[in-house]
């Protein structure tokens, strides 16, 4: 695990042109990591039939001022590590 | 010549389990036995209880907001681990301050062995896509008005986690049982679109 | 799709529409586990071949016809006769 509880991380950009699990509203922004959840394996590649990663899952809050430009409210979206970068 | 995405979906369905069938990957009973115990053992009921008991038990509480799934294999309910095709739970619970709201943008995710099958709504485009932008519209559009003092925090289902909100236990239903406390909890209760 | 904006108001009212509007969406919602329990996919693979229908159909579809065509989609991509 590489990320720490209650530290700040940013979401890859990037569009694949395969599935994956990253939503296209948080993809560049930075939010905060409330809970490590489970090292499970990355939909990226179990969807496209190989081996898969297997990666701990973190979720992560983000807020609507940042999301949105607006909005007092926060959206806490689970991502898996290979989603993420230090900001 | 029709191709078969002409036909009306009924007849596509029929067809496609037809097929299946012939091939020996499925058959009508193991169809019919899977709805069977779906309608019998996946209910909002399921989740109801589990809030009630949380209300009316400090140690339960704190298990179902620290490990959902022993919380709810404490009732026999059905919630395997991601490794075995389950699902993680995580129970967020409503306060003064915070009220949550349960969506899944990508695609629909939900608890469905603790809440049943998931009402048409929850699956609309409308809901998987205003609900992370403007989810304090949304909560009007089904009646909720929360003070301005209170912050949504809105629970995207993205990973092998399922989210199931608890509600705040409404006033004066101090002398309640668990059997009428957990009356009172709705499905929409659980997904954070109505108070209870 | 989260914070696309168009899509009007939640269908929220007179219970906001039962979990399946048909038998056969019902049965396809089974239809889908079984194989699933069985091995045929997995749901990421489920989850991207309802992605993969052409946008068009995509948001014309209703719920379960999305599945449905996913469906119809890996049996043909897993070599069902």
């Amino acid at each position: 695990m590489t990320y720490q509880v209650g530290s700040r991380v940013r979401v890859r950009t990037g569009d694949p042109d395969h599935h994956t699990r990253v939503p296209r509203y948080v993809r560049g922004h930075t939010g905060e990591i409330v809970a490590a959840l489970g090292r499970w394996p990355v939909p990226d590649d179990s969807a496209r039939g190989l081996p898969p990663r297997v990666e701990t899952c973190y979720a992560i809050r983000f807020s609507a001022a940042d999301l949105w430009g607006g909005g007092d409210h926060t959206v806490t979206v689970d991502l898996w590590e290979s989603y993420l970068d230090r900001p | 010549m029709t191709g078969h995405e002409d036909l009306p979906a009924a007849a596509r369905a029929r067809r496609l389990e037809e097929r299946l069938i012939a091939a020996g990957l499925t058959s009508d009973d193991e169809i019919d036995d899977f709805l069977t115990r779906l309608y019998a053992n996946a209910s909002p009921v399921n989740g109801a209880r589990m809030a009630a008991r949380a209300w009316t038990d400090p140690a339960y509480r704190a298990l179902l907001l620290t490990d959902g799934n022993a919380a709810a294999s404490q009732f026999g309910f059905t919630v395997a681990p991601p490794a075995d095709g389950g699902y993680q739970l995580r129970v967020v619970a409503n306060t003064e301050q915070v009220h949550n709201v349960i969506v899944c943008t990508l695609c629909s995710c939900y608890p469905v062995s603790l809440l049943g099958p998931s009402p048409g709504w929850y699956k609309s485009f409308a809901y998987r896509s205003r609900t992370v932008r403007e989810p304090r519209a949304v909560l009007a559009e089904f009646g909720v008005t929360l003070p301005d003092t209170t912050r949504i925090s809105v629970w995207d289902s993205t990973s092998e986690a399922r989210y199931l909100v608890l509600p705040a236990r409404p006033a004066g239903t101090g002398a309640l049982g668990e059997d009428q406390l957990t009356a009172l909890v709705t499905r929409n209760g659980l997904i954070g679109t109505a108070l209870v | 799709m989260g914070g696309q904006t168009g899509f009007g108001p939640v269908p929220a009212g007179e219970g906001g529409g039962p979990p399946f509007a048909a038998d056969w969406e019902a049965r396809v919602y089974a239809l889908a586990a079984v194989l699933r329990r069985r091995g045929l996919f997995n749901d990421d693979e489920l989850r991207d071949a309802i992605e993969r229908l052409p946008p068009g159909e995509y948001l014309a579809a209703s719920y379960y016809e999305r599945w449905l065509a996913a469906l119809e989609t890996l049996a043909a991509e897993k070599g069902v006769p």
